[in-house]
C-alpha cells in the first residue's frame, strides 16, 4: 500500500506549482466557484484548485483507483482490474434493473402485495418500489371498498368473468372471433379435442393455436380477483416445480439448501429459464408476458423473505440465490479495496 | 383447506396426497365446481351427485314434469364422466325404464347435445335440463336419426306422431310400472 503511493505523489508533486500559478491567472474564474476561505481552508489542507475543481465534478473515485491498477506489475494486473470491472457492473446494475422490471408493468396486484409487505417490513428501503406502492395504495383501497360494499355485483362479476370451460375465473383469457372468453388453455384444448368451434355459440373459430390473451379483460380479472389470480399462479407454479422438490425433500431440510448457495442458485436459474421458456407464446414472443414472468419471480423473491422459516419452498432458493449474490458481491469488494 | 395442504407441501411427505389431488386435473376440479353449483341451485325437479367415493361416477333423478304422461315418475340416470371431462361428453343412461322414443330399451339415451354437439361450455345441469325438455317434447326427427341403430324404438315415434292419445297412454302406463 504504502509503496504504492509513494511513486503517485511523487509525479503530482511536480505539476503543483505550474497549476498554481495558473490558478492565479485565472483567479477571476475559480472564485466564483469557491469562496476564498474555502480555498484558504483547502490549501491548508493541501489542495489544489483544479483537485477541488475536479472532486466537485467527479462523484465516484474510480478514477483513483485505476490508476493504482496500472501502476502494478502485469502479473498482478491480470485478474483484479477484471474483478472491478464486474464489480462495479454489478453494483450499477443490479439495484437498477430489478427495480425497473419491477415499474415497467401494468399489472396492479403483485405491486399491491409489495405495498402489504412494505408495510409489515420495510427492510429494503428501495426508493422506487416504495414509490410504486404509494401509487398503488389508492387503487388497492378502491378495490378492497368495491369488494366489500358491493357482494352482489362482485357475484355477478365473478359468473360473469369465468371461464365457461373450467368454471373459475378466467386465467389468461383469450376472446374469439365471435366475442366468448375462456382461459386460454381451456380454449385451446377445446379447440385440439372438441374441434375449432366456440364453446358456447359453436361458430367457427378460425384458429385454435393462435389465441392471444385479451389484455384489458385480463387486467381487470386481476384488479378484481386478485386472490383467485394468485391462487391459480401459484397452483400453476407449483405443478411445475413439484418434480424438482421432491428429490432434495426427502434425504434432507431446506436448511442443507440454504446453506450451499451455489447449486439452490443454478437449479433456480434453470427453473426461472425453463418456465420463462414454456410461458411465453412461441410464434408472436409477447414481451409483456416475459416481463410478467419475470417480476412474478421477482416477486416470489421478496415474498420469501417473509416467510422463510415456515414454508422453505422454492421461493426460498430464488432468496438464496439473491443473497449468495449480494454476498459474492461484497466479498469481491472487500477483497477489491485492500489490494 | 387445499391451499393450506400447498403451503405444508414443502415439509415433505405429507404434501403429497393434496398435490395429487391438486394434479388430478380440470376435469376433478371441474366436476367439483359442478356439484357445488348443483347443490346450490339445482334445476327444476332435478338432482345429481356422485354416487360413492367417485367423482367422476354420478347418480342423477328427475322427476317426471307435469303435464306429460311421465308425470310423477321418478327416473333415475347414471352419469359417467370421462378423464378428459369438459372436453369429451358425459355418458348419461336412463336406469328407470321409460316409454319414449328417445330412450332404447338398455335405457340409452339419444340426446345430440350428448353426441356430436357436445360442447365443454355445457353442464351436468343443462344436460339434466335437456333430458328434462325431451320428456315434454320428445325428439322425433332425432329418434329417425336414431332409426339405423336403434331398430327397437321406432315404434315409439311413429306412435307418437300418428296417435298421440295413445302414446301418452302407454307412457304413462310405463310410468305407474316401472317409476313408482
Amino acid at each position: 500500500m504504502v509503496g504504492e503511493k509513494e511513486p503517485k505523489q511523487s509525479p503530482e508533486d511536480p505539476k503543483r506549482p505550474p497549476k498554481r500559478s495558473n490558478a492565479v491567472e485565472n483567479g477571476a474564474n475559480t472564485e466564483s466557484l469557491f469562496s476564498p476561505r474555502f480555498k484558504s481552508v483547502a490549501a491548508m489542507a493541501g489542495w489544489d484548485e483544479e483537485a477541488l475543481l475536479i472532486a466537485s465534478l467527479v462523484v465516484e473515485d474510480t478514477p483513483d483507483r485505476e490508476i493504482k491498477h496500472k501502476k502494478r506489475t502485469d502479473l498482478l494486473f491480470k485478474t483484479p482490474p477484471s474483478n472491478s470491472r464486474r464489480k462495479r457492473r454489478t453494483q450499477r446494475k443490479s439495484p437498477v434493473s430489478i427495480p425497473v422490471a419491477a415499474l415497467n408493468l401494468d399489472e396492479e396486484e403483485p405491486a399491491r402485495e409489495e405495498v402489504e409487505k412494505k408495510k409489515t417490513e420495510s427492510k429494503s428501503g428501495m426508493n422506487e418500489e416504495n414509490k410504486t406502492g404509494r401509487d398503488e395504495l389508492p387503487a388497492q383501497n378502491s378495490g378492497v371498498s368495491c369488494s366489500t360494499s358491493a357482494l352482489p355485483c362482485m357475484d355477478k362479476l365473478r359468473e360473469e368473468l369465468s371461464c365457461a370451460i373450467c368454471l373459475e375465473i378466467c386465467f389468461e383469457p383469450s376472446t374469439t372471433s365471435c366475442g366468448h372468453s375462456f382461459c386460454k388453455k381451456c380454449l385451446r384444448s377445446a379447440a385440439d379435442k372438441c374441434g375449432k368451434k366456440c364453446p358456447k355459440c359453436r361458430q367457427l373459430i378460425s384458429n385454435g393455436r393462435s389465441c392471444t390473451v385479451n389484455t384489458v379483460l385480463w387486467n381487470t380479472i386481476q384488479l378484481l380477483f386478485p386472490q383467485e389470480v394468485e391462487a391459480r399462479k401459484a397452483a400453476g407454479a407449483s405443478n411445475s416445480r413439484e418434480v424438482k422438490r421432491q428429490i432434495p425433500g426427502r434425504e434432507s431440510s431446506n436448511n442443507v439448501r440454504n446453506q450451499s448457495f451455489r447449486p439452490s442458485g443454478v437449479s433456480t436459474s434453470r427453473e426461472a429459464s425453463v418456465r420463462r421458456r414454456r410461458g411465453v407464446p412461441s410464434q408472436d414472443g409477447d414481451a409483456a408476458l416475459a416481463l410478467r414472468l419475470q417480476r412474478e419471480e421477482f416477486m416470489e423473491a421478496f415474498r420469501a423473505t417473509h416467510d422463510q422459516h415456515g414454508t422453505g419452498s422454492s421461493v426460498s432458493l430464488a432468496t438464496a440465490n439473491l443473497r449468495a449474490m449480494a454476498t459474492r458481491a461484497m466479498s469481491l469488494r472487500v477483497r477489491g479495496r485492500p489490494i | 383447506m387445499r391451499s393450506a395442504g400447498i403451503s405444508a407441501s414443502s415439509g415433505g411427505g405429507g404434501g403429497r396426497p393434496w398435490q395429487s389431488t391438486t394434479s388430478v386435473s380440470s376435469s376433478g376440479k371441474r366436476i367439483q365446481k359442478e356439484m357445488a353449483e348443483l347443490n346450490l341451485d339445482p334445476p327444476p325437479d332435478c338432482a345429481a351427485g356422485p354416487k360413492g367415493d367417485n367423482l367422476y361416477h354420478w347418480v342423477s333423478t328427475i322427476i317426471g314434469p307435469p303435464g306429460t304422461p311421465y308425470e310423477g315418475g321418478i327416473y333415475f340416470l347414471d352419469i359417467m364422466f370421462p378423464s378428459d371431462y369438459p372436453f369429451k361428453p358425459p355418458t348419461v343412461v336412463f336406469k328407470t325404464r321409460i316409454y319414449h322414443c328417445n330412450v332404447d330399451s338398455v335405457g340409452n339415451l339419444s340426446l345430440d347435445i350428448l353426441k356430436d354437439r357436445w360442447s365443454p361450455a355445457l353442464t351436468i345441469s343443462k344436460v339434466l335440463l335437456a333430458i328434462r325438455a325431451i320428456f315434454t317434447n320428445p325428439d322425433v326427427c332425432k329418434f329417425f336419426q336414431s332409426i339405423l341403430d336403434n331398430p327397437l324404438v321406432p315404434g315409439i315415434a311413429h306412435l307418437y306422431l300418428a296417435d298421440r292419445a295413445k302414446h301418452d297412454e302407454e307412457a304413462a302406463e310405463w310410468t305407474l310400472r316401472f317409476a313408482r
